[in-house]
C-alpha cells in the first residue's frame, strides 16, 4: 500500500484557478484587439506583442534575479501586457511600448511583491507614465479602414474634436485612439464573455458607465452627448478591464461599486471641467489608492446575533 | 417567525454525488475485529468496564461515561472476546484508550438488551438517552442527552431535525429517513411529548425530494410537526445556517441555541435514540456511504461501529489504487493517514479517491478576488483572517483586533472558502490557526488582569 495523502479539507474544489481567471481576462480582450488589428492594421498586432513580451520577460527576469518562485505561469503578465497594448494607438513607437511594459512590471508590481500586491493598476500607471514621458501617446492614431462601410471620422481622439462623429462610428470604432479602446462592441462582447464566466460582476463596470452617464445628462441635458461620452475614449476600455481588477480595487461588491462611482465622478470632472480630454486612466488611478479607504466603508459585517433578533 | 422570504446565507453550489441515494444500505460481513476508541464523542472519555479475556455481546456496555463530565458510554458492537485495551494515537497527536474485540463470529445479543420501561417524563427520557450511547451522529458527536439536557432550564420551543446532509456523497441519513421513517416519526413525537416543544420541524434538502413526500405523508394533519425542504445549497446542514436560514435567529459562538428556544438534533441520532427507548439496544451500528473515485461499488453499509476503514473497502471493492482515503464528506472529512482507523459513531461516510483526484494544487498569491468573501454565509472576511494569521511578528494586539473584526470567531469551518479561492490557498485551516491565536490571546490577557 503506497502513502495515502492527508491533507487538510476541503478534498474537492471549484475548479476555479488564477491561470484561468487570466487567461479568461486575455479571451475577453481578444475582440478589441482583433478589432483594433482591423481598424488599426497590423502595426495593432505588434504594439499589443511588444507590451506582452516587454511584461513577460521582465518579469521573468526579475524572478530569476531576484530568486523567487517563477510566476509567469499565471498568466497575470500577459493581461498587463495585453491590456497596456490596448491602451496604447498605433503610432506610439514599440521602443516605448517595451519601456511601458517594463515600466509597469517592474516597477508597479514586481516591486510591490508581485502579484496581488501591488497598489495600482500596472497596465493604467505605465499608461499614465507613458503620457508624461513619451508625447506621441496622448495623440492617438487615425484608423485605417472602417468597418461595415461606417463613416471614418480621423482626427487624434474624438473628445478632443470640434464636432462628435456619429454614434455609429463611435460604436463600430471608426475613429481615432488607442487600440483597444475604440471599438465599442468588442468591449461589450468581452463584457459578455467575462461576466458569463463570472469572472466579473455585471453590476461593477455598469456603475462606472452609468455615473459617468449620469452626470452627463444632468450636467448637459442632452441624452446624444451622454451617450457619446460613454462611447469615447477609454471608459468602456477602464470599466470593463480596469476597473475590474481584484487586485487594486475593493474586495466586497459594495466596495467594488463604491469605488466605480468615484471613478465615474472623476472621469467626469476631468472631462467636463479639466482641460484634459480623457480622464479615465487617472480617475482610475486615483480610486486605486484609496482603495484602502473604500475597503473600511464597505465591510462586511459577519453575521452578529444582535443584528438579527427583534 | 418562519418567514419563507429570507434569503438563504448558504449559497454554494457543490456537486452532489449523491450515488448512492438508491443504495438501501445492507449490512457488511461481520468484521474480524473491531477497535473501540474511548473518546468517540465530544467531552470526557468514557472509562471501560471488561477487561482482557473478557467475552462480550452485542449491546454489551463495555464502557461507562466519566460522570463527572460530559461524556458517553460505548456498547460492544460484536460478540467476541476484549483482547486488548490499550493508548491509541489520534490525529492531532494525543492518545485515547481503545478496546479491542476479536469476534467470534456469531454476532450473538447480549441478554440484558431488552425494552426499557418508556419514560413518563424529561428525566427519566434523558436517562435513557444517556444510557443509548448516542451522540451528534451528524458529526459533531456531542452526547444526546447533554444537548436535551438543555431543555430543563431553558423554555424550548421548536426542535429543529437536520436530516439537510448537504456534503457531497454522502447519503446516510436519507437512507435513515427513507428506510427508517418510523423510527424518525417516531423520534419527533418522543421529542414533541418530553421537551414540550410547540413544534417539530425536519428539515431536507431539495435534492430529496423522496424523504420529503414520505415525511409529509406521514404528518399530514398534524401541524406541530412540519417538514421543511431546503434549497440545495452548501453548507445547508450546519447548525448556524440551518438556524438562521429555518428561524432567522443567530447564535454567536459560547451562546447556547437553547437560550434562543431552539435545538437541533441530528435526523439518524433521532432514530437511533427512538430505537433504543423500543428495543433497548444502544448505539452500536449506524449507516455508513463508502463511495469515491476509486470504490468499485459505491454502497451504503450498515457497520458496526468500530470497524477498520480497511474493511469495509474490502467490502465494496476497489477499481484504482486509493490516493486518499477520508472519513466523512469531501468538504468536511479527514483524510486518514493509514486504513486501520476505526469507524466512529459520528462517521457518516468513508470515500476513496483514486490518485488524480487526491492529487493536490500549490497554493499562490491571493489576487484578492473577493470570492471567498462573497461565499462565507457568516460574513466572515477570510482574505483579512488569513493575512493577520499568517504575519506571526506583527504586534498581537493589533493582529487579535483585526482578527476578531474580521470574524474569526463567527467562523463555522465549513470550508466554502477554501472551496472556491482559484489560488488554492488553505483559508480555512489558517482561520482555525487564527482562532486559536485570538482564543489563545484572550486566555493570556484575562490571566493578566488577575496577576
Amino acid at each position: 500500500m503506497s502513502k495515502l495523502n492527508v491533507s487538510v479539507a476541503p478534498h474537492i474544489h471549484s475548479g476555479a484557478s488564477t491561470q484561468r481567471i487570466m487567461m479568461d481576462v486575455c479571451i475577453a480582450m481578444l475582440p478589441a484587439l482583433l478589432a483594433g488589428a482591423y481598424l488599426f492594421g497590423l502595426q495593432a498586432l505588434l504594439v499589443v506583442a511588444v507590451c506582452i513580451a516587454a511584461t513577460v520577460v521582465g518579469e521573468f527576469l526579475f524572478n530569476l534575479i531576484a530568486k523567487k518562485k517563477q510566476t509567469i505561469g499565471d498568466f497575470s503578465a500577459v493581461v498587463t501586457g495585453m491590456l497596456l497594448g490596448l491602451n496604447l494607438s498605433t503610432n506610439v513607437p514599440l521602443w516605448q511600448c517595451a519601456m511601458g511594459g517594463l515600466f509597469a512590471i517592474l516597477l508597479v508590481k514586481c516591486l510591490f511583491g508581485g502579484l496581488g500586491q501591488n497598489i495600482v493598476n500596472p497596465a493604467i500607471a505605465a499608461r499614465v507614465f507613458m503620457l508624461l514621458a513619451f508625447s506621441a501617446v496622448a495623440g492617438g492614431a487615425d484608423p485605417i479602414r472602417s468597418i461595415g462601410g461606417v463613416e471614418l471620422a480621423t482626427g487624434a481622439t474624438p473628445l478632443a474634436a470640434e464636432t462628435h462623429p456619429s454614434l455609429l462610428t463611435m460604436l463600430v470604432g471608426a475613429h481615432g485612439g488607442a487600440i483597444g479602446e475604440t471599438c465599442a462592441i468588442a468591449l461589450l462582447l468581452g463584457y459578455v464573455y467575462l461576466v458569463a464566466r463570472k469572472v466579473i460582476q455585471w453590476y461593477v463596470p455598469l456603475t462606472f458607465v452609468a455615473t459617468v452617464f449620469g452626470l452627463y445628462l444632468v450636467f448637459t441635458g442632452n441624452v446624444q452627448e451622454a451617450l457619446f461620452q460613454v462611447l469615447a475614449g477609454g471608459l468602456l476600455l477602464g470599466a470593463i478591464f480596469m476597473a475590474t481588477d481584484y487586485v487594486t480595487t475593493p474586495i466586497t461588491g459594495r466596495g467594488r461599486v463604491f469605488f466605480c462611482i468615484g471613478a465615474g465622478i472623476i472621469t467626469f470632472a476631468i472631462r467636463y471641467w479639466g482641460s484634459y480630454p480623457e480622464g479615465v486612466s487617472i480617475a482610475i488611478l486615483c480610486m486605486n489608492l484609496l482603495v484602502p479607504m473604500l475597503e473600511r466603508l464597505a465591510k462586511k459585517t459577519p453575521l452578529k446575533g444582535d443584528n438579527f433578533h427583534g | 417567525m418562519f418567514s419563507k422570504k429570507r434569503k438563504d446565507i448558504s449559497s454554494l453550489h457543490v456537486p452532489h454525488n449523491k450515488n448512492t441515494a438508491g443504495c438501501t444500505p445492507v449490512a457488511m460481513a461481520c468484521p474480524k475485529e473491531v477497535l473501540l476508541p474511548m473518546n468517540m464523542h465530544y467531552g470526557a472519555a468514557a472509562i471501560p468496564v471488561v477487561e482482557v479475556g473478557d467475552h462480550v455481546r452485542v449491546g454489551q456496555l463495555i464502557a461507562r461515561e466519566d460522570e463527572t463530565s460530559i461524556s458517553s458510554p460505548v456498547h460492544a458492537t460484536i460478540s467476541g472476546t476484549v483482547v486488548e485495551i490499550g493508548p491509541l494515537a489520534l490525529p492531532n497527536g494525543k492518545e485515547t484508550t481503545a478496546i479491542r474485540i476479536e469476534s467470534d463470529g456469531k454476532m450473538e445479543l447480549d441478554p440484558n438488551v431488552q425494552p426499557p420501561k418508556y419514560p413518563e417524563n424529561l428525566d427519566e427520557f434523558l436517562e435513557l438517552c444517556r444510557l443509548s450511547g448516542v451522540v451528534g451522529l451528524g458529526g459533531a458527536a456531542f452526547p444526546v442527552w447533554k444537548k436535551l439536557d438543555a431543555a430543563r432550564t431553558a423554555e424550548i420551543d421548536t426542535i429543529l431535525v437536520n436530516g439537510a446532509e448537504c456534503e457531497p456523497y454522502i447519503t446516510s441519513d436519507h437512507r435513515m429517513m427513507l428506510d427508517h421513517s418510523d423510527l424518525v416519526a417516531d423520534g419527533m413525537y418522543m421529542m414533541k411529548q418530553f421537551i414540550g416543544c410547540k413544534k417539530c420541524v425536519i428539515c431536507i434538502e431539495s435534492n430529496k425530494a423522496d424523504a420529503i413526500a414520505l415525511l409529509r405523508e406521514k404528518f399530514a394533519g398534524d401541524d406541530s410537526m412540519e417538514v421543511r425542504e431546503l434549497n440545495t445549497v452548501y453548507p445547508q446542514g450546519a447548525k448556524q445556517v440551518l438556524l438562521y436560514n429555518v428561524t432567522g435567529k443567530v447564535t454567536m459562538q459560547g451562546q447556547r441555541m437553547a437560550n434562543l428556544g431552539v435545538l437541533i438534533i441530528n435526523v439518524s441520532s433521532l432514530a437511533k435514540v427512538a430505537y433504543y427507548i423500543r428495543t433497548g439496544m444502544p448505539l452500536v451500528d449506524r449507516i455508513v456511504t463508502v463511495d469515491g473515485s476509486a470504490v468499485a461499488e459505491p454502497k451504503n453499509l450498515i457497520v458496526p461501529i468500530g470497524t477498520r476503514v480497511s474493511a469495509l473497502l474490502e467490502e465494496v471493492g476497489t477499481k484504482a489504487e486509493p490516493g486518499k482515503v477520508l472519513i466523512g464528506g469531501p468538504m468536511l472529512g479527514r483524510a486518514v493517514g493509514t486504513l486501520e482507523d476505526p469507524i466512529v459513531k459520528a462517521t457518516s461516510a468513508i470515500l476513496a479517491m483514486n490518485k488524480k483526484d487526491a492529487k493536490l494544487s500549490e497554493p499562490s498569491a491571493c489576487i484578492h478576488c473577493g470570492r471567498c468573501v462573497a461565499v462565507c454565509p457568516m460574513g466572515v472576511d477570510p482574505t483579512t483572517i488569513n493575512k493577520a494569521t499568517l504575519q506571526e511578528e506583527a504586534d498581537p494586539k493589533t493582529r487579535y483586533e483585526i482578527l476578531i473584526k474580521a470574524g474569526t470567531r463567527q467562523c463555522i469551518e465549513c470550508a466554502c472558502c477554501s472551496y472556491v479561492c482559484p489560488a488554492h490557498r488553505p483559508l480555512m485551516e489558517v482561520n482555525k490557526q487564527g482562532y486559536a491565536f485570538a482564543r489563545g490571546y484572550e486566555k493570556a490577557q484575562k490571566g493578566g488582569v488577575k496577576a
